[in-house]
């Protein structure tokens, strides 16, 4: 009985409407967060894990030595590596391909690199028209890691005492 | 010795094991399967105790002792995990890497280096140095090991090898303290034919392959067993393979066949498998002009030439000449074809001369005893044989002999540096070998009647040193006389072998041979030979041998892995063979420029790694091996050809599926054969005559054209490391001072070599280890193509 | 034949030294050979002088190499006329070998290890203990000991050699 008298007098009295509308009201005038992309962006951490580059020393040598551990650390086998000597008889690869249709971001390849050379840098905007896009040759990743070099240094540098 | 073997009970982490007395502690622990870590211990070596790393704790011994040079005693109760043990090891591992650079991701032995391994397992975690670690300079060491000297840590395990097993010491521990480095003091090339095993021995990545550099990760790469195609050992090894593709070849262990070892040859001739002349499509000569075809219409094209020569002069006019390193099957199938079509003309003895008693050979020449047996020998006469370079592991175990006290004769026509001592060498022109033997022969039993017979002439009188090999063959214990290469490729190889044998009856020693290429036995058995069919069953009308299919020359020949114009005794005459020919098909690996010039069609064929079927080793061991990776492009495996070939030409019996029913069949036939003389080597035998070589009366000369090393067989010529080595062999003309004053010639001046009127203008070199009026000239090599007989007359002239 | 390059006094004197050891055992002799050879060649060994005592031993060329740049005694770089050597092992180091070494260097106006412009005096390397602690600092010059060494005693010795 008192659970009927109760739904009327909800029911006629608009009591979940007026609910509702509170929650509406409230958020109405509450500081808005909604990020206007592409004109606005989100704040991102230095840890960010997006596209991968490839970086060089200062004086313009490529760091990778093809030690060949991000291949072999990389849950997704989206790291195909072919390796050699180098004129000057240093160790390099003749090979560095990532795809990124396998890859599943998950970092480890830059856990992994000793030399710091493998990174994933802060780019998330990036697309491909047909797969061949989405692999990610050894000349292009040096070519995201030398524009971005600025910013992936800096974020290195501010995540270096966690590492 | 009974003291030696007797038993003794000890006890290893608690568990209770029996062993030898006096036997390594390490070894024991080995056997039951205990881990001890170690750097300087190999088995296969000598023990020198100085990387401390098998430290072990044995009870009511104050301190921890090396394993491996503890010998084990009864009652002995050993701890390998305790306190005492554990800190030890911690504590080398330490002083170990003190000097040791932390460069494991550019270094090519990470992944499978001992140091790595045992320092995650036994070693601390943080290192506590601070101070500068020592750098050495690295050591050009050629072309086949490379050299990171800082990462050495003094094992000297490759010293040990120079010195017990490649009798050879090249590498030696310079300096002391800190400043001892392992070298060769002087800048020197490894000139050792087993060098790459010190690639395997070092632990770290102090030694490593050159050819191999930084091109793999042992993670990445794949292991399959297979056989090493270039000596009469069949040396087990493994290949590793990345990406359909071999990376490196290393041995596998198989103590009756190869030990631990292999010969450089076998670990580095797969460079040869992706050398640019690889054929990769079967192809047709169309009016002068090769075309790429798709299988069906090359071997359709072949079939069909084949039958037209058949129907034109008879199933005689064919030659079938197969490389001796085939295998089994595919011998067997080419045999089989060939005889289809009633053709007998079908060998392998492509380097042979002298087949005069080939009718009385054994079911397959073979060295008459196991490899173990063979280093067990106490005298031991080498006829014709450069051992050491022909059959590096069968001169390993000669070593092995020497190093129990055996006495080793040699009879060579050139004094070949070998790696042991040699009791008496007798150095000869080729021609006098047999007189030499003849001369062994007759001191063992001066009174014999019978000898005339088999070519012994009743007045000669034996030398000093013939006497004395005489002497020690009719004392020793366990005698052994070992024919050659050069002894089989030799113009009168029936006549030393009749002797060998006469001398071996006499001496009670034990004959062998050391059989042409890897599968120069499996050849016999198979049939691929004129005089006989498949398991040793003798025809009635021999077809011919492989000399008189190249000097009569054939309407048609079919080629199995074969360059006759390097891989024929005469180069010469086997290319004008081929060119006169009307219908050439060869199943090769390889397009050279003469086989464009001479054959109608190529067909691909698989090389070792790529290949399935069947080696039949020197000691008569049947080693079967799969593929390991795909053939490139249209290359298919011999026996698949030339089953697909015999249905082309409607022979019965070549329904196989696979390499391994073709094996079995043999194997039955081997089995059944009721040979009523079951010889096991060669006899004595009364020999025809053989005609003469047509000499040049103004000049005598003799050529010595043995093969060298790195030439014997199409892959390993193609192999680039090993061509680098000194052992590849040099275009000159090797004479001796007196031949050289005589013909007026000065070392280093250029002189012509003349054989079948072809001239070869060659750099002359002095060299005392050639007999008088003899020409050392390597055959195989490409300044000597072309020339004729290796073992001929030459004319050398300014 | 490389035995050439030994003198008939130096196979002379090895013999001598072969004769004291069991016949196979001819190695033994090897240091005895090489301080001769060296000895004859203006003090220190060449790498051809090495390989004919190889060969007049029957030994690798290696185990020469070997033997002769372990021991701090043979040079196998040409080396001045003289040789001095410091000692810097303990009892010398407390009595004060480092300022002598010091004083030495300063004196011929070279580094340990290395021999002075005119080719007159070789400066090895360091010296461990020559057995002469008592002495101690001390210094041996061409074989000869020289012991409580000070600055003065050092220029008189280093003066008089020729």
């Amino acid at each position: 009985m008192y659970y009927r008298i109760r739904h009327y007098v909800k029911s006629f009295s608009l009591w979940e409407l007026l609910k509702g509308l509170n929650l509406t009201g409230h958020y109405l005038f509450a500081e808005k967060f909604t990020v206007r992309y592409p004109e606005e962006k989100a704040p991102q951490s230095p840890r960010f894990r997006g596209q991968h580059a490839l970086r060089r020393y200062p004086d313009g040598e490529e760091r990778c030595i093809a030690c060949k551990l991000c291949e072999a650390v990389c849950p997704a086998l989206a790291i195909t590596i072919e390796s050699g000597v180098r004129e000057d008889g240093s160790r390099r690869t003749t090979r560095y391909d990532i795809d990124l249709v396998k890859c599943i971001f998950c970092g480890f390849c830059q856990e992994a690199c000793p030399v710091d050379a493998i990174v994933e840098s802060p780019i998330y905007e990036y697309f491909g028209n047909q797969r061949d896009d989405l692999l990610m040759t050894k000349e292009r990743l040096l070519a995201v890691g030398e524009t971005w070099q600025k910013k992936i240094d800096g974020n290195l540098a501010q995540d270096s005492k966690y590492r | 010795m009974s003291d030696q073997q007797q038993l003794v009970t000890i006890e290893i982490d608690g568990i209770p094991l029996q062993a030898e007395r006096g036997a390594p502690l390490i070894d024991v622990a080995d056997a039951a399967g205990i881990t001890i870590p170690r750097f300087c211990y190999h088995k296969k070596l000598s023990v020198a105790a100085n990387c401390r790393m098998c430290l072990v704790e044995v009870e009511r011994v104050p301190k921890p002792l090396p394993a491996c040079s503890t010998p084990v005693n009864d009652g002995m109760r050993v701890h390998t995990r305790s306190p005492m043990v554990l800190a030890a090891q911690k504590a080398v591992m330490e002083f170990l890497l003190i000097n040791h650079p932390l460069d494991c991701p550019i270094c090519d032995q990470g992944g499978e280096c001992e140091l790595q391994d045992v320092s995650m397992a036994f070693g601390g975690d943080v290192s506590r140095f601070r101070e500068r670690k020592r750098v050495v300079r690295n050591k050009n060491l050629g072309p086949l090991v490379a050299t990171d000297m800082t990462r050495c840590i003094h094992c000297t395990r490759c010293v040990r090898f120079g010195e017990e097993i490649a009798g050879e010491r090249e590498l030696g521990l310079i300096g002391r303290g800190e400043n001892a480095e392992i070298g060769t003091f002087i800048e020197k090339t490894l000139t050792s034919e087993l060098s790459g095993n010190i690639i395997d021995l070092c632990p770290v990545g102090a030694l490593t392959s050159k050819p191999f550099r930084y091109l793999a990760r042992t993670w990445e790469i794949q292991q399959f067993p297979g056989v090493a195609p270039h000596d009469a050992v069949g040396s087990n090894i493994y290949i590793h393979v990345k990406g359909d593709r071999v990376m490196r070849v290393v041995p596998r262990e198989n103590e009756a066949v190869n030990e631990v070892w292999i010969s450089d040859r076998d670990r580095f001739s797969y460079q040869g498998l992706y050398s640019e002349d690889r054929l990769q499509a079967p192809m047709i000569k169309q009016e002068g002009r090769w075309q790429s075809v798709d299988w069906e219409t090359a071997l359709i094209a072949a079939a069909a030439g084949l039958q037209h020569v058949v129907q034109n002069d008879g199933p005689d006019a064919i030659g079938a000449l197969a490389s001796p390193s085939a295998t089994l099957e595919e011998f067997y199938l080419l045999q089989k074809v060939a005889r289809g079509l009633g053709c007998h003309n079908v060998d392998h003895r492509l380097l042979a001369q002298d087949f005069r008693d080939q009718a009385h050979a054994p079911l397959f020449p073979w060295l008459g005893q196991s490899l173990a047996e063979l280093g067990k020998a106490d005298v031991i006469l080498l006829v014709g044989s450069n051992c050491r370079k022909e059959q590096p592991l069968i001169n390993h175990r000669i070593r092995q002999a020497v190093r129990r006290g055996a006495r080793i004769f040699v009879l060579n026509p050139i004094d070949y540096p070998f790696n042991y001592p040699l009791t008496k060498r007798l150095i000869a022109n080729p021609k006098e070998m047999i007189t030499h033997l003849a001369g062994i022969a007759k001191a063992l039993n001066p009174k014999d009647p019978s000898a005339e017979a088999i070519g012994i002439p009743p007045n000669a009188s034996p030398k000093e040193v013939e006497r004395e090999i005489a002497e020690a063959l009719r004392t020793g214990a366990r005698c052994v006389i070992l024919l050659g290469d050069i002894a089989t490729a030799h113009p009168q190889a029936a006549h030393l072998r009749t002797l060998s044998a006469y001398i071996a009856d006499h001496s009670e020693s034990t004959l062998g041979t050391l059989t042409m290429g890897t599968n120069g036995a499996g050849a016999w058995i198979a049939g691929a030979l004129p005089h006989r069919k498949a398991a040793g069953q003798n025809l009635e009308t021999p077809g011919l041998d492989a000399d008189t299919m190249i000097a009569q020359g054939r309407k048609g020949y079919v080629l199995l892995g074969v360059e006759p114009e390097i891989d024929c005794a005469n180069s010469h005459l086997a290319a004008e063979a081929m060119i006169n020919a009307e219908f050439v098909v060869s199943l090769t690996a390889y397009r050279t420029r003469p086989m464009e010039d001479y054959a109608d069609i190529l067909l691909p064929i698989a090389l070792f790694a790529e290949n399935t079927g069947t080696f039949v080793n020197a000691a008569g061991s049947w080693q079967s091996f799969a593929s390991a990776v795909t053939p490139p492009g249209e290359t298919r495996p011999a026996w698949k050809i030339l089953r697909v070939l015999a249905n082309l030409l409607d022979l019965n019996g070549f329904d196989y599926m696979d390499a391994t029913q073709i094996r079995d069949e043999l194997q039955v036939l081997v089995q059944n054969a009721d040979s009523p003389e079951k010889k096991d080597r060669w006899r004595p035998e009364k020999l025809g005559e053989k005609v003469a070589e047509k000499t040049n009366d103004k000049q005598q000369l003799t050529r010595i054209g043995d093969m060298p090393i790195h030439a014997v067989d199409p892959l390993v010529r193609r192999a680039a490391s090993l061509q680098k080595t000194p052992d590849a062999g040099e275009g000159v003309i090797r004479i001796n001072s007196k031949l050289a004053g005589l013909l007026g010639i000065w070392e280093g001046e250029s002189a012509s070599a003349v054989q079948d009127g072809i001239e070869k203008t060659l750099p002359v070199v002095i060299d005392e280890r050639v007999p008088d009026q003899c020409a050392w000239l390597p055959a195989g090599i490409p300044s000597s193509m072309g020339l004729g007989l290796r073992f001929g007359s030459i004319e050398i002239s300014r | 034949m490389p035995e050439n390059i030994l003198s008939e006094h130096a196979q002379a004197e090895i013999d001598r030294w072969i004769a004291k050891y069991p016949p196979e055992q001819k190695r033994s002799a090897l240091l005895a050979a090489l301080r001769e050879v060296q000895h004859e060649n203006h003090g220190y060994l060449t790498v051809e002088s090495m390989d004919a005592v190889a060969a007049y031993l029957d030994l690798p060329p290696i185990a020469v190499y070997e033997v002769a740049s372990f021991y701090s005694m043979l040079e196998t770089e040409p080396v001045g006329r003289h040789s001095v050597s410091v000692c810097t092992n303990i009892s010398c180091l407390l009595r004060g070998a480092e300022e002598i070494v010091e004083h030495v260097e300063k004196k011929l106006g070279v580094k340990t290890g290395e021999t002075t412009l005119d080719g007159r005096i070789f400066l090895k390397r360091e010296e461990e203990c020559l057995a002469a602690c008592c002495g101690a600092p001390m210094m041996m010059v061409d074989h000869k000991y020289h012991e409580d060494l000070t600055p003065e005693k050092i220029d008189e010795i280093l003066e008089n050699l020729a």
